[in-house]
This record gives structure tokens, sequence and C-alpha cells, in this order.
């Protein structure tokens, strides 16, 4: 569905700037009506987008994340994109690595982040071209609610 | 940016009868990282202390603090040594339990 409106955020893709993405995710979900619940488990989701980016996209040069919140009466749709190196994401999610079914001593750290964005919003989409970035988009509906925020 | 990290994350170490206490406050999250392992190295090497750490004020994690975190009880794990969470807000034990980490831990008193 095509957004009404939208707002985009460019941040250096550092780690500093990831709470600021947070801040912005609150405001625009609370203005739309979102339950708490539904706006933390989103902050989750975005963030582990954006890391994601910090971690793996650009080397020591650096580089620049853009996020874009697309609000319509319906849904919110973020995207988080950068123009960095792509990275394998849907090997990893593919390998849904949560802990379920693993002992501790066969554990490895790692891989929740794109598991966590998968389980915590409605629509998970990642397009991820050689030499051109990779983009995340991350959608949630809007369930009407008593609980508003 | 020069980010006041004491306003966002604070971690403070209660130690006692051979017991140490972590108490995380605000947002533990890929900026904060560093900070927070620095903290827990040198309490998780002990083995002779059961060690926890208390979330009542913590507002957020991401899936690099549950990352140390599953480190830490690796560690803990390997040397025999106690490591558990207490009074885990509803939120981060929902991300617990969906990330698989809940199971690992010792069972204590859930906060709310």
């Amino acid at each position: 569905m095509k957004a009404d409106q939208t707002v985009t955020l460019n941040l250096p893709a550092t780690a500093d700037y990831v709470d600021i993405v947070r801040l912005n995710l609150y405001g625009i979900a609370s203005k739309m009506g979102f339950s708490y619940e539904d706006i933390e488990d989103m902050k989750v989701a975005v963030s582990e987008a954006c890391n994601n980016s910090v971690l793996y996209a650009y080397g020591q040069e650096g580089g620049l994340v853009e996020v874009v919140f697309g609000v319509n009466g319906e849904e919110l749709t973020i995207t988080v994109k950068d123009e960095g190196v792509s990275f394998a994401l849907s090997q990893e999610a593919s390998d849904a690595p949560t802990l379920h079914n693993k002992e501790l001593h066969d554990v490895e750290i790692g891989g929740l982040g794109f598991y966590l964005m998968q389980a915590l919003m409605d629509d998970v989409r990642v397009a991820s071209e050689s030499g051109k970035g990779t983009q995340v988009v991350l959608t949630k509906r809007l369930t009407r609610s008593e609980e508003k925020v | 940016m020069t980010t006041n990290k004491n306003d966002k994350f604070n971690a403070r170490t209660v130690s006692e009868e051979g017991r140490s206490i972590v108490y995380l406050s605000g947002e533990l999250d890929l900026s904060v990282a560093p900070d927070f392992r620095l903290v827990m190295e040198p309490l998780v090497g002990d083995s002779d202390v059961d060690l926890a750490i208390n979330l009542k004020e913590l507002k957020y994690i991401d899936s690099t603090g549950i990352g140390i975190l599953l480190s830490i009880l690796k560690a803990r794990h390997s040397m025999n040594a106690s490591f558990s969470v207490e009074e885990v807000p509803t939120q981060i034990q929902k991300l617990f339990d969906m990330t698989g980490i809940a199971k690992f831990f010792e069972p204590q008193e859930n906060s709310q």
C-alpha cells in the first residue's frame, strides 16, 4: 500500500544515532495510534535493521543510513536503506537462528537480529543488490487498541 | 556526536557476601555494548561469586545486548558458575522468550 505521507531521516551510519531513529519512530507511531506494545516491538525491529547497516554496510570511511517512515491510515512502513556492501541477509533468515532447540554449548552468538525483525513486524522485505547497498522494508498494520500512548 | 552515555545507559555493581548484582538502567543497545562488556568482564571471570543482573530499570535491549548476555551465560556455564536475571520487565521478557535465551536463565521472580 502506498504511503500517504513520508518522513525521512538521513543519519550517519554509527551506533550513536540509532536511538534517534527510535525516538522518531515513537513520535510517529504514537501519533498514528499504535499501542504501547506495538511501538515497543517496532522499536526493536527498526533498531535491528539500523544495526545491520551500522555494522556491515560501510568500512572505516563510514556512510549514511536513510530511514523513511511511510504513514497511512492503516499501516506504518519503515524503510531502512544504506549504500554500503550488501550482506547475505536472506541466508541468515532461512537459518532461523533462535535458541529454542539448542543447548548452551551449541549456541553461537549473533544472528538474532533478523529473527527479531521477522517475529515483531507483520511484514519484512529485504532487497540487497551487489554494490547498491541494502534496503529493509518493515511493515506494521494498525490494529485498533484501547491502550493508546 | 558526543553523547552522554551515562544518561543513556548505566550499570551499577553491588557486591556482598559472595554475590554480585549489576543493576542496569536505560537502553542497552549497540552504542553502549562495549561499556557493558567492560563492566561485566571482571565479574564474569570470578567463579567464586554468584552473579546476577537486575533489569528492573532497563528500558530497552537489542540483539547486541542479548548476545552479550548469551556469551556471559556460556562463560559462566563452562566455569560451573551461576548467572541469573532479576526483575525482568514484561517487554524484555518477551524478547527473551522469543529468542529462546529465557530457558538458559535460572528461574527468578519477575516483576510485573
